[in-house]
């Protein structure tokens, strides 16, 4: 009997594919581990369900437990491991190659013939009927990059293919294909079927349904005794495919299964599927198809052609690749976790607190001893990535203890470089920090160079001054006072945010310099139709607002501190509570300068002001100088304004740098009374107590200057 | 606990037909002692989403309560079992409005709330959480606790 009329083609939808994060884990370890070089194929596991939800499809999926188990003994335990309700297991084969070439080398066509083969002979065999699972037997290609951490690969689920292809006679949702008693038995069943710990993990089996319409679930095995009990028997099996008019890719298989073993050339089918874990009937489909192959083809021993290799998201039929490193790169879990940490600060306590600016202030640290080392630690600590380190020493066996990026390994033959040593160490901490070393010693006044030196502190001079330009935030962290000169000069000269910190034995200064002398204050830089003679006067009157350096407070000019001195007056001796507090603060300052709105020009601030009490600044009060005791455990906030006979940052000195460079330097470096002269300090010593200083004086101890 | 949901991404649905994966799991947290929502997001060839792409996922409504509110944000934590950094709502508020929740009679002191059974609270619980996500938890299961032993409780 010819069929009247044309039938379409039966069309299934893909297979999809998952790869679970944890898979690529334990692949990489597996690799690293165990196999190294041997790209011998892996026989794994996938699991796939029932689809579950009528809009979305359910995928075949590797997990971390689909690759076989890494302990060095054979275990008995077969390959696939049982499932359950959610994961029926899969056998299938992974073949991971050693480089991105030999991956796209690998010959496609012949590996997806030899997993179609297994199938063929198992389908001969009778292997089907034992383990239905085999025919959905599939294969994966893959590439680990794990310098990179990203991942090529690409899933083949092999089909036998039928030439003409089989086509649809017919294909509704169940629930209208069964009576109403027959629903409520399959469903019944089914249910059954999926509650049983032995047959819920069967992705193939049999719908019997009796003359009573009482239905049963069976193995594929049983198919012949079903016979000849006359019932009516569907073929049913997981579908992953939640499309209404398309059933899902295990058919083509099981089609291939039932005419090579039954002949059938009319086949029904149930695509099962489930909502919630129960049997959804509106989703499930139940359908037939017609097969045309003739005879020949059953039996026929050379296997059919086989297809299957998955299109990629955007349906084209190449491999994916996907990058992990965010989650498997240490750097990078280093980084995140940092970020996310002060985030959480940002969240929970300070939400004005601005990460972008700490990430991005370039920071100059001059000295990297005890307040050196601590301080790039806490810049670290809150975020700032950018740290140059400037040093001419090395590190000496009794370094370690107060200067904590160091180890004993540092002070070895002769010392390793602070500089180079506080930059590793930086690095070995958190991989992503920038951290450079600039081995250099600072030029200072009283120090006279010969003239064979004078070329090499010249360029040092003009090094500092470079370097000084090139960063945002310079600390003052040596351990003399002469040595901080010529950095305070540069950094008035440049504008930059300043911060001193100094340690007497048992009491510390930490400060922030105040704004450049050259540069118009805040509040008048607001004025701006101020004619330009306006300006220039008025600096006078902002030099009262112009906040003081280290070398304000003086009446000294700096010199040789180190000769003539005892030798706990040579080298700083201290207690060691007094860096890391000092460091802190230094750097919690340049945090508070970097979040107040008038940056640089900051006014003192102080705790019981009447700016403090309504300001809108989460951090707190900005203050300008903090000297500590520790034999006191107190701390006083103190102010200095800048003193226009300043040695370093007094309009003077600075206009001389500006109009003299290097030749002005050399002078103050080389004659230890010249800077006194400019200033006019020698004059101020000479008529010492017949003059009235503009300074906001505040208790200054004189001890705590002696540095 | 485990579950998964897929998230359509509802304008990328609508313009590149891409779906979000989303895997949600329960943890106690030891140290809050309280239920926390550990969840990551990817795509279907699996490259995971960052937080960025799925802020954009969840819903604006609970995009704009992350940002404000004190009770709950995201953060990234090592998963318990997985020992791979997971996504979750941060549980350090999760005590206080659970007791908001459960304690409603203020004449009642805290203390002497009746012991809740750990299924209704996991569900009250949820019903909060699962907001962020919009999840929504089936009427019938607020009803009815015995719904819950369906699922493996780990």
């Amino acid at each position: 009997m010819v069929d009247q009329v044309k039938e379409s083609i039966l069309q299934f939808a893909p297979f999809q594919s998952a790869v679970d994060e944890g898979f690529w884990h334990r692949l990489s370890s597996l690799k690293l581990n165990k196999l190294g070089i041997d790209e011998a194929p892996i026989p794994i596991t996938g699991f796939f369900a029932p689809c579950s939800h009528h809009q979305v499809s359910n995928h075949l999926t590797l997990l971390a437990e689909s690759l076989p188990p890494e302990s060095s003994e054979q275990s008995s335990t077969p390959a696939i491991s049982r499932g359950n309700r959610n994961r029926c297991p899969v056998p299938g084969i992974l073949y991971n190659t050693n480089t991105l070439e030999g991956f796209h080398a690998l010959d496609k066509q012949s590996l997806l013939r030899a997993e179609a083969k297994k199938i063929w002979e198992d389908i001969n065999s009778g292997k089907v009927e034992e383990d239905s699972s085999v025919l959905l037997r599939f294969l994966v290609i893959s590439f680990a990059d794990l310098k990179k951490w990203s991942f090529h690969y690409w899933f083949a689920f092999p089909a036998l293919i039928f030439d003409p292809p089989a086509t649809v006679v017919d294909l509704k949702p169940a629930a209208q294909w069964f009576s109403l008693e027959e629903a409520e038995s399959l469903k019944a069943a089914c249910n059954d079927w999926r509650n049983m710990c032995s047959t819920t993990d069967v992705p193939f089996f049999l719908v019997s349904i009796a003359s009573n319409s009482a239905v049963t679930i069976r193995h594929l095995a049983d198919f012949e005794a079903c016979q000849r009990d006359g019932h009516k028997v569907l073929f049913g099996f997981y579908d992953p495919c939640h499309l209404p008019n398309n059933p899902g890719w295990p058919l083509r298989n099981l089609l291939s299964f039932i005419f090579k073993r039954f002949g059938n050339q009319k086949v029904q089918f149930l695509c099962y599927r489930e909502n919630r874990g129960f049997a959804d009937l509106e989703l499930s489909l139940v359908g037939e198809a017609a097969i045309s192959n003739s005879q020949e083809w059953i039996n026929n021993q050379n296997m059919p052609n086989a297809v299957g290799w998955e299109l990629n998201n955007r349906g084209r039929k190449v491999s994916r690749c996907i990058s992990l490193a965010k989650t498997m790169d240490p750097t990078r879990l280093a980084t995140a976790a940092a970020d996310l940490n002060l985030k959480l600060m940002r969240w929970r306590a300070l939400p004005s607190l601005n990460l972008n600016v700490l990430s991005s202030t370039r920071c100059l640290l001059l000295g990297a001893g005890t307040l050196g080392c601590q301080v790039a630690r806490m810049l670290m600590a809150w975020g700032v990535r950018k740290i140059t380190l400037l040093d001419s020493g090395k590190v000496s066996m009794s370094n370690p203890l107060r200067q904590s990026l160091y180890t004993l390994d540092d002070c070895l033959n002769g010392g390793e470089l602070k500089a180079t040593a506080a930059v590793r160490s930086l690095s070995r901490i958190f991989p992503a920090v920038e951290a450079e070393a600039v081995i250099m010693a600072i030029p200072m006044p009283g120090h006279p160079a010969t003239s064979q030196e004078e070329n090499s502190v010249l360029e040092d001079c003009k090094h500092l001054h470079d370097l000084i330009d090139s960063h945002d935030a310079i600390f003052l962290l040596t351990d003399t006072r002469e040595s901080r000169w010529l950095p305070s000069l540069l950094c008035a000269n440049a504008n930059k945010v300043t911060i001193t910190a100094a340690l007497g034995f048992d009491s510390f200064l930490v400060m922030r310099h105040g704004a450049g002398p050259m540069n118009p204050s805040h509040e008048i830089k607001v004025q701006k139709d101020l004619p330009a003679e306006i300006e220039t006067l008025s600096i006078k009157d902002e030099l009262r607002q112009r906040l003081g350096c280290y070398f304000c407070n003086d009446v000294v000019a700096p010199i040789d501190s180190t000769s003539n001195r005892t030798l706990d007056q040579q080298c700083t001796v201290t207690r060691p509570g007094l860096a890391p507090i000092a460091s802190s603060l230094a750097v919690e300052l340049l945090v508070g300068i970097l979040h107040h709105p008038s940056g640089i020009f900051a006014k003192a601030e102080f705790a019981n002001s009447i700016e403090a009490s309504s300001s809108e600044q989460p951090l707190g009060i900005l203050p300008h100088q903090v000297r500590g005791s520790l034999s006191q455990f107190s701390q006083m906030l103190l102010v200095g304004h800048a003193s226009s006979s300043c040695t370093a940052c007094s309009s003077i000195v600075v206009s001389e740098y500006r109009k003299r460079g290097l030749e002005f330097i050399l002078e103050a470096i080389n004659h230890p009374t010249y800077l006194e002269d400019i200033t006019g300090l020698t004059e101020l010593k000479k008529s010492a107590g017949s003059f009235e200083l503009d300074w906001d004086d505040e208790d200054d101890d004189d001890e705590f200057l002696e540095i | 606990m485990c579950f998964q949901y897929v998230m359509m991404n509802l304008y990328e649905a609508q313009h590149h037909g891409e779906e979000h994966f989303y895997d949600f799991h329960v943890v106690y947290s030891a140290s809050y002692k309280v239920p926390v929502l550990y969840f990551r997001a990817y795509c279907s060839d699996g490259q995971p989403l960052v937080l960025d792409e799925i802020e954009k996922d969840i819903p604006v409504n609970s995009a704009q309560l992350l940002a404000r509110s004190k009770w709950t944000f995201i953060t990234q934590e090592e998963h318990p079992k997985l020992n791979r950094p997971w996504y979750t709502l941060h549980p350090c508020g999760t005590s206080e409005w659970m007791k908001l929740l459960l304690c409603k009679e203020d004449a009642v002191p805290v203390a002497q709330c009746k012991i809740i059974p750990v299924e209704k609270y996991l569900v009250s619980w949820f019903s909060v959480v699962g907001q962020v996500f919009s999840l929504k938890i089936p009427f019938e299961m607020l009803l009815d606790n015995s719904l819950l032993l369906h699922h493996n409780i780990q």
